[in-house]
């Protein structure tokens, strides 16, 4: 008897069932239908034998020498790596071995093709170098001495003005300073509109201000 | 993985070269064929599989210890591949991009006469070479992978980075597609 699966599913489900790739449930049902069905037994068969043709497809031979190219390519960035280390330390010995070749044999050299003497140079070397070292805090000790009283006068000046705006907040506390300071006020706007200049009053009291 | 593939990964981190040379040798010949059978020429695949193994070693401090070496292997193998591929045809292909089943739609096959069809599978290599020549990479990437290094379907998946419903689906339509190209030219006879 069929179970209830229709062929369209069952074919759907085919490879993966001969793959052995379904859950036991859905297996079982397959099992079923496969039981009943030659048309969907007979599908199963030519999938199978299509994968068992696959497996058996002939490859081709792994190329020679592929083992070696890998090896060697994978190991060349170490070797580069110890070759630059190698010239390093190579480098390093050289100029060691100079520099000792230098200071032992210059005094013979220096004789020989007339140099001057390599103690007296040395030393020159030295005070020149002591000098230029010892200039810089000099120069900076001198324009502190020479600068600091200025700057100290120039602070005290600015701390003077600092008080002028609080000496006016003080002073207009008191309802006359108040009083007289929005009169002054009122009486300068006065003038102010009275005295301008404008085109529309040439010849005013403002002109002639101005031509004072 | 494996007990001894863990070990011969470690090994490999630590640079033993003796390693290196364990692991080129126990994959090499999956690798080539992969690579052969995606790009279809044997220079190619030479070249891939130099390659693949060359970033495997190189790169295998980032290499996740729980996924299956040879999962892993694979799939930068299949991926330049499939860059080759990409370069002959200038054109993009990969297996993310064709995740979500767009390729050809495969038309339901009749299964006709079939009776002894399956007994009598005496295909002559070449010619059945030359079917699978003509499918499209993918599926002849997923029958390589299931069929000739006979991977487990869930393999498989992590292998080309699809979901384990897409590799069931390209299986069947991989199978249907030689099902008719073999029955449509009659060399089952």
């Amino acid at each position: 008897m069929k179970s209830n699966l229709t062929c369209d599913a069952c074919e759907r489900e085919l490879v993966a069932y001969a793959d052995g790739a379904l859950h036991a449930a859905v297996a079982k049902v397959m099992e079923q239908h496969l039981a009943a069905c030659a048309r969907c037994r007979t599908s199963l068969e030519l999938h199978r034998a299509i994968a068992r043709r696959l497996a058996t497809l002939p490859g081709i031979p792994v190329p020679a020498g592929l083992e070696n190219r890998v090896i060697h390519a994978v190991n060349a960035p170490e070797r580069a790596k110890a070759f630059w280390g190698r010239l390093g330390a190579a480098s390093l010995a050289a100029s060691f071995a100079a520099t000792i070749g230098g200071l032992v044999f210059w005094p013979t050299i220096a004789k020989e093709w007339g140099l001057p003497d390599p103690a007296s140079a040395l030393a020159r070397a030295l005070d020149t170098g002591v000098e230029g070292l010892v200039a810089i805090p000099k120069r900076i000790a001198l324009d502190l001495t020479f600068y600091g009283p200025i700057a100290r006068q120039i602070l005290r000046s600015m701390e003077g003005l600092a008080a002028i705006p609080h000496a006016v907040f003080v002073s207009l506390r008191s309802p006359e300073a108040q009083a007289t300071g929005l009169v002054l006020l009122t009486l300068g706007v006065a003038l102010y509109l009275v005295l301008r200049p404008s085109r529309r009053q040439e010849g005013g009291i403002g002109h002639a201000c101005l031509a004072l | 993985m494996a007990p001894d593939e863990r070990e011969l990964v470690r090994r490999c981190l630590a640079r033993d070269e003796r390693a290196y040379r364990e692991l080129v040798r126990s994959y090499q010949g999956p690798v080539v064929n992969l690579a052969w059978r995606i790009t279809g020429s044997a220079d190619d695949a030479a070249e891939v599989a130099q390659e693949t193994f060359i970033r495997v070693l190189r790169s295998l401090a980032s290499y996740d210890p729980e996924r299956p070496l040879r999962s892993w292997i694979f799939k930068i193998a299949s991926n330049l591949s499939l860059d080759v591929i990409r370069r002959r045809k200038r054109r993009p292909v990969s297996f993310e991009d064709l995740s979500n089943e767009d390729g050809p739609t495969i038309e339901a096959v009749d299964p006709g006469p079939l009776p002894d069809e399956g007994m009598r599978l005496e295909w002559a290599s070449e010619r059945f070479e030359a079917l699978l020549a003509d499918m499209p990479e993918h599926y002849r990437v997923i029958l390589h992978l299931r069929y000739r290094e006979e991977l487990p379907y869930d393999e498989i998946a992590e292998t080309m980075g699809i979901p384990l419903g897409t590799v069931k689906v390209r299986l069947h339509r991989a199978h249907e597609i030689l099902r008719r190209k073999l029955t449509a030219r009659g060399t089952t006879t």
